[in-house]
């Protein structure tokens, strides 16, 4: 059960549980559109994507791209282990998903542009530069646009406690850019209790906690609401909370944000953590038919940084951070979510791509740690069309550059594009990609 | 048979040696799995749970005469927060009542009068806070400009001094120095990365981990950082060495046998044998005074809880 405030809530096990869910108004103009450009002009082979975001970057040579012939000031401290692709070895941080590389394809020769955290996370997330502006929609706003929203439920969620940040500035190609606001992420957060929360709007703070089922008391508090918006000024606020309201009041899209009905094991299965239990929330949206789940590790980058979440940005503590705490995580979580979507075959439709904006130094930093490294970084790239248990393309011997042409965050987005129905001719009548090309070994 | 044609054509520059240690290591944990391992793999009694919330929880220390732990919690999506755990009645609540910053990785001397732990004073800047349990604040040794921090502060039985791991030109190694920072003296000098470094309870040695020969591995030194002896030898992460409290036993983690497990061998590095036996992370071991328990953090069930874990002797 799913309710609107903070008050009890019972799991379908029985256990009371904590249940804060608040309805905010940044749901996206895009929940009352039609279904857009919704027709598939080629076989959809990707019905959901998953893009997992580690913002910050991981190194990678830390993870999966290991030098342990590297000279020690670049090889770092962490034995390798062989993943199930022949020759393919992982760090000894990341053993569950190196057990399972059977289940996905690696990329080892990304590139991107820009070098800084916001600039870096735009490409990564468009393809394209944050100037000039308008900037150029994220890859989730394309298919979103493309696909349609199914039923009630909107159809590009971005799974963090807010737009994703570094320090005070957001990645500018969080959203629709150049398709407009109405193709934003809808933005859900969720605890490693498995709490939900829309954060972006806290629209409704007036609510006193009711449950979702006594319509006429939401509706009249929503009236309300919307009188005092409308007097400020706020004009699409009545399509926002309408498109909400109808999210809310809809069963099937309510249960989407249940984690209580997954059973205890599946839950722990997961980790409970935030990234832990956001990787079931995107199943279960993909469950429900979400066209594409952006699921990001963190809202912010920063390691340590007083008020701001951990992310992956390890220029102190790059190898005790990766071995206390974003390894582990990581490799439960993410290894978690692949063995459930082949388990309730889903696996087939839903595209995952996990990775971060750019990969960070091969040379360990004076601070024992590693920068920024735009010139060479992975992905992992899984279901959905993807032919599993290759390794495209390798990096030189210190994992510097790639040996060979580099793929770019344009042709990642392009590949998605592709595999969730877009051709090159749908691409080109939105007017997005422009210039892209597809990753064609990973089909 | 798939697993192993991928060790038949690993990419070169693995070497057989370590992809046979590898195997060899994993067939090792597979015949634990059925019961056929012989006695140095024997595993303890089932761990006692301390707490049970399930948060994610790191490097549990015990103070006052092993009445209670403190510990760091991740308490939010920002803030890692020293809380102390009495055990007498579970109680559990924040060990400064007023933490807006981070605070983590907290050491107390064996008297239990003096407590160190590390402070997040902008971004990533960290510095060591010393502070005696009766008359507050020592000292604190602060961070150089920009990007610095330090770490795994130890305490001296006699809290003398503190130990601690420092990066400088991309090699991360131990210090010590007095509880206010004065008279700080570089214990080692190795590529690499050195942590974790604690006392002996006679306060002669430090036992400490490093990568200088390739991965984690332990070590022990004279507390002026002479001697330096290596104690395991695993092609995976050896970390986070305790002293027993008779000095006699040296309780570590390990990843020896294909996931975090904790272990205890001899303080010269023999009879290494496996404490804890679970599917799951068990990380971050500390010594009861007692010298027959240990408290870990394990991630069963996908949870970060305290457990207490005997010790056989």
């Amino acid at each position: 059960m799913l309710d609107v405030g903070a008050f009890r809530a019972h799991t379908c096990g029985g256990v009371s549980r904590r249940s804060f869910l608040r309805l905010a108004g940044s749901v996206p103009l895009a929940l009352g559109l039609s279904g857009g450009a919704a027709r598939a002009s080629q076989a959809v082979k990707a019905k959901s994507v998953i893009f997992v975001f580690l913002w910050g970057a991981p190194s990678h040579l830390d993870t999966c791209d290991p030098k342990p012939d590297a000279p020690s000031e670049y090889r770092g401290p962490f034995g390798v282990i062989p993943t199930r692709t022949p020759g393919v070895f992982f760090t000894e941080l990341l053993p569950r998903i190196a057990s399972r590389s059977d289940r996905f394809s690696l990329v080892r020769t990304h590139v991107t542009t820009a070098p800084g955290h916001p600039d870096a996370g735009t490409v990564a997330l468009t393809g394209f530069a944050e100037t000039p502006v308008p900037v150029k929609p994220n890859f989730g706003s394309i298919v979103g646009k493309f696909r349609g929203e199914p039923g009630a439920l909107p159809p590009f969620f971005s799974i963090a406690r807010g737009v994703v940040m570094d320090g005070g500035r957001r990645i500018e190609g969080y959203g629709g850019g150049t398709l407009s606001q109405a193709y934003d992420p809808f933005l859900v957060g969720c605890s490693e209790t498995g709490e939900v929360e829309f954060p972006a709007l806290h629209l409704l703070d007036e609510l006193s906690p009711l449950r979702i089922q006594d319509r006429r008391r939401l509706l009249a508090q929503l009236d309300t609401a919307r009188r005092r918006v409308e007097q400020g000024g706020r004009g699409a606020w009545t399509r926002n909370v309408q498109s909400a309201y109808d999210l809310l009041l809809d069963p099937a899209a309510r249960q989407a944000f249940d984690l209580t009905r997954e059973s205890e094991a599946t839950r722990a299965r997961y980790g409970y953590t935030t990234f832990g239990q956001s990787s079931l929330l995107a199943r279960r949206l993909v469950e429900a038919g979400v066209p594409y789940v952006q699921l990001n590790y963190s809202r912010h980058v920063e390691a340590l940084n007083p008020g701001f979440e951990f992310g992956w940005d390890t220029h102190i503590y790059n190898f005790e951070l990766l071995q206390d705490q974003l390894c582990p995580i990581l490799d439960r979580a993410f290894s978690s979510l692949l063995d459930d979507l082949y388990e309730r075959g889903l696996i087939d439709d839903t595209l995952v791509v996990m990775m971060g904006e750019f990969g960070r130094t091969p040379k360990i930093s004076p601070r024992a740690a590693r920068d920024h490294w735009p010139a060479c970084y992975f992905s992992i790239w899984a279901g959905g069309g993807v032919q599993p248990g290759r390794v495209i393309g390798s990096s030189d011997k210190l994992g510097q550059h790639p040996r060979g042409e580099g793929i770019s965050p344009l042709m990642v987005g392009t590949t998605i594009a592709q595999l969730a129905g877009m051709d090159t001719q749908a691409r080109a009548e939105m007017n997005v990609l422009g210039g892209g090309k597809v990753i064609d070994a990973l089909l | 048979m798939r697993c192993f044609n991928s060790l038949l054509t690993s990419k070169p520059g693995i070497s057989p040696a370590l992809v046979f240690r590898w195997v060899a290591n994993r067939f090792s944990l597979a015949l634990w799995c059925v019961g056929l391992a012989g006695a140095l793999t024997a595993p303890a009694a089932e761990p006692e749970p301390l707490t049970r919330d399930g948060r994610l929880k790191f490097s549990p220390v015990f103070r006052d005469g092993g009445r209670e732990v403190v510990f760091v919690e991740l308490v939010n999506p920002s803030l890692y927060q020293i809380r102390r755990l009495v055990l007498a009645d579970g109680s559990d609540r924040p060990l400064h009542t007023v933490s807006p910053t981070s605070e983590f990785e907290p050491a107390s001397s064996a008297d239990g009068e003096c407590y160190a732990f590390l402070k997040t004073r902008g971004a990533l800047s960290v510095s060591i806070v010393v502070r005696n349990t009766q008359e507050g604040e020592l000292g604190e040794i602060l961070p150089a400009e920009g990007f610095c921090g330090y770490r795994a502060p130890a305490l001296a039985p006699d809290h003398s001094r503190l130990a601690f791991a420092y990066a400088e030109q991309g090699k991360q190694q131990i210090y010590s120095a007095r509880l206010n920072g004065d008279d700080r003296k570089q214990l080692t000098d190795a590529r690499g990365i050195s942590n974790w470094p604690a006392y002996s309870p006679d306060g002669r040695s430090i036992v400490f981990g490093s990568s200088r020969d390739g991965d984690f591995e332990i070590y022990r030194m004279n507390a002026d950082g002479t001697e330096v002896r290596r104690l395991t030898e695993s092609p995976f992460q050896d970390i986070r060495p305790r002293f027993s409290p008779d000095g006699k036993r040296i309780a570590f983690t390990s990843h020896r046998d294909g996931n975090a497990e904790i272990y205890v061998m001899q303080a010269d590095g023999s009879a290494a044998r496996r404490v804890t036996q679970s599917f799951d992370r068990d990380d971050y071991p500390d010594w009861h005074p007692d010298g027959q328990r240990l408290v870990i953090v394990s991630e069963r069930g996908g949870k970060h809880d305290l457990y207490l874990v005997n010790v056989p002797r």
